[in-house]
């Protein structure tokens, strides 16, 4: 599954990528993300609770940068587990920046997300949407925070949402 | 149990079409009938089976089922799935209980000449019913083995998404359709579904159940077949891996009843089917039929999501209301089943609310081989879903109608912009690789006449060459109904007993 997109954020290129290149406030800007831990300087974890109709589940997951050259190349592998049908996701996102000017920069990205197992029955109706929303959610909210000056730096407390897991 | 010894009839795969051979020949006493399945024979159902709340842990997470990995273009996979107990599909479907349309017995008969017809099997498709909603009425029946259970009806109290339904549902020319089981269903329908009590009713329970004392009838479950021997023309046997080690039945007549995906395997595992795949894992053609494997069909089923303006938490449509639509306003007949899903909750960002479009029409067709000579092995399979660009055509076509119908101003209430695939330029791309399928794959021994070079079985539903070799499941169907497949299944199932008894 295949998803892309491209939005333009009123920040310097460079404030952009050093939001985008920092596990801590990329973990901050995923929707509904809870116990977030950061592993190293390249990795986080965390899960994200989701339900459909009467089944409920959660994913286990893994987030490492495992590549970033300013402005054109920024990898992010994604791993996770559902905790009903163990099956495996697995997710590559690639964005990269376009300075329009001094002020403003375009962030595109392209993300493929493969599942692999039972939930794959169901993981088009469940995941392609919701990956794409997720996604979309991610890089509005890192738009929200360098136009609001946040510095490119989220409040820890909003990191340390729930415990280590 | 030692099974080996002659039986008048071997009957392999107690799936929806096994059990109703088994029971029905059984109902003879002078008959010695042998019931043989891959999967277990679990006493009493277990409830994970039996429940219809957990029909999600049946597919999920239950060791029931087969997974058949496939492919799409771009290379993603997906699987296709079967039931491995006794009762087979019927035992982890989704207990819908819909009959073929008559288009499908007219598209039949091309094949299978008058025996095929609506008019010719509307006796046995009465008898199979035990409908308590219009067993009266001329088209249907009562107190046959399957019961039709119909949770809600359409004068029932709906929440207000499903009535927003029916009413812009009403807009767009789809009248209510209290009965879906007519020879030409149309429009916002209540469902029925094989339940007794809240609880699943499989074709095992429908039929086999009654049989299981009859001292004729021998149940061997966890046994799978896994060669014919065949020699002279006839089938002389059945080899069997069973718990207790191998063992070889003889019979006088052999049903192979191992589902769409199964009998062609079992088929080409005793060397009849074309020679290409066969001698490509190393065996040896013993009875060459080119049809085997062939002529493979499931429906395409894509999913489209609309943000929604409030979080619809209830099963509210899923076991209720079936839209039968059509892509096309020009077509003679629904070609689509449209579900409106229950939402899609993650913490962090609004509801998403899916709908579901099924295509009913078929054009590709695919095929299924071997990969190893190892029965234990699962074949390998080409779904070739949405390869015809009609299919895709016509699905997109769908979509376009079920965007219209839920901008109407009744369901605008609660479904927004949709978000997957999100502009329009997306959606053929969005359509070819994110399918999944119906799970009602079928013809993959499809009958014909003898000058037919892709049929498998004649009409009769005896293997072609083979004198006492027949095939009874949804695998001999030649073109997939516009319905979910279990009927149809029960019904090849009658009509195999009915000509083995009278052969
Ligand atoms: C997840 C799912 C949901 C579905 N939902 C619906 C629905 O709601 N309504 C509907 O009408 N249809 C539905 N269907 C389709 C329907 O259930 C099938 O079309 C139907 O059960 C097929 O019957 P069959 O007799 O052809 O094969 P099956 O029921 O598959 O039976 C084949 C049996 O043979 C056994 N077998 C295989 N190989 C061997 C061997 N070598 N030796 C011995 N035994 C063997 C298998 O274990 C199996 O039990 C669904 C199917 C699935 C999988």
């Amino acid at each position: 599954m295949k998803l892309a997109g491209r939005i333009e954020i009123a920040a310097p290129a460079r404030d952009v990528w050093d939001l985008m290149i920092d596990p801590v406030s990329l973990a901050a800007c995923v929707p509904g993300v809870q116990h977030v831990a950061r592993v190293d300087d390249r990795t986080f974890k965390g899960t994200i609770s989701a339900a459909v109709g009467p089944m409920e589940g959660q994913f286990e997951f893994a987030s490492t940068i495992v590549s970033s050259e300013y402005p054109t190349d920024l990898q992010v592998e994604t791993l996770g587990t559902d905790s009903v049908t163990r099956s495996q996701l697995q997710a590559n996102v690639q964005a990269w920046l376009e300075p329009l000017d001094p002020g403003r920069t375009a962030l595109a990205y392209r993300a493929t997300v493969n599942v692999n197992g039972r939930l794959a029955i169901v993981g088009e109706m469940i995941l392609r949407a919701t990956a794409g929303v997720m996604i979309g959610e991610l890089v509005k909210c890192l738009r929200a925070r360098l136009e609001a000056g946040a510095g490119g730096r989220p409040a820890a407390a909003d990191v340390a949402a729930g415990p280590p897991g | 149990m030692n099974v080996s010894g002659r039986y008048d009839l071997v009957v392999i795969g107690g799936g929806s079409a096994g059990c109703v051979v088994a029971a029905r020949a059984s109902e003879d006493p002078a008959k010695r009938v042998l019931l043989v399945e891959a999967g277990p024979d679990p006493r009493p159902t277990p409830d994970v089976i039996a429940d219809p709340k957990r029909q999600g842990e049946v597919i999920l997470q239950s060791p029931f089922v087969r997974l058949y990995e496939v492919e799409r273009p771009d290379g993603s996979t997906f699987p296709l799935i079967s039931g491995r107990v006794m009762g087979g599909g019927s035992s982890v479907n989704n207990m819908s209980v819909i009959r073929p349309i008559r288009r499908d017995f007219d598209a039949w008969s091309r094949f299978g000449g008058p025996a095929w017809s609506y008019d010719a099997l509307l006796p046995l498709m009465r008898a199979i019913e035990d409908d308590p909603d219009f067993g009266d009425q001329p088209l249907h029946g009562r107190g046959g083995p399957l019961r039709l259970h119909r949770s809600w009806k359409l004068d029932d109290p709906a929440d207000p998404p499903a009535r927003a339904l029916i009413a812009a549902a009403a807009d767009f020319g789809l009248p209510r359709c209290d009965d879906l089981n007519v020879p030409e269903p149309f429009g916002v329908c209540a469902s029925p579904y094989s339940q007794v009590d809240g609880r699943r009713q499989s074709v095992a329970d429908a039929y086999l159940e009654i049989a299981r004392n009859r001292p004729n009838l021998t149940i061997l479950s966890d046994a799978t077949a896994t060669r014919l021997d065949i020699a002279g023309g006839r089938v002389r046997g059945v080899e069997l891996a069973t718990p207790d080690g191998p063992s070889t039945a003889g019979a006088d007549q052999v049903v192979v009843a191992a589902g769409t995906y199964h009998s062609p395997q079992l088929l080409m595992l005793s060397g009849i089917g074309p020679a290409g795949p066969i001698e490509a894992v190393g065996l040896r053609v013993a009875h060459q039929l080119d049809g085997v494997g062939e002529n493979f069909q499931d429906h395409a089923v894509v999913y489209i999501t609309f943000q929604g303006t409030t979080e619809l938490r209830e099963d509210y449509l899923i076991p209720k209301v079936r839209l039968i639509a059509k892509s096309r306003p020009d077509l003679e007949y629904g070609d689509l089943h449209v579900f409106m899903r229950p939402s899609i909750r993650v913490a962090g960002i609004p509801p998403l609310l899916p709908v579901s479009i099924h295509l009913l029409d078929v054009r590709s067709r695919g095929r299924l081989w071997l990969t190893s000579a190892d029965p234990f092995d699962l074949p390998a399979v080409d779904p070739a879903i949405l390869r015809h660009p009609d299919d895709v055509r016509a699905m997109l076509d769908a979509m376009d109608f079920v965007t219209r119908l839920t901008a109407h101003p009744k369901l605008a209430e609660f479904y927004g912009p949709l978000i997957s695939p999100e502009s329009p330029d997306g959606w053929e791309e969005h359509v070819t690789s994110s399918y999944i399928t119906y799970n009602h794959a079928v013809g993959t021994c499809r009958m014909g006449s003898a000058d037919d070079p892709l049929a498998v079985v004649d009409p009769e539903l005896r293997v072609h060459g083979l004198d006492n070799l027949w095939i009874a499941d949804a695998s001999v169907l030649p073109v997939i109904p516009h319905a979910t497949t279990n009927l149809a299944a029960i019904l090849v199932g009658e009509v195999a007993a009915r000509n083995i008894a009278r052969a």
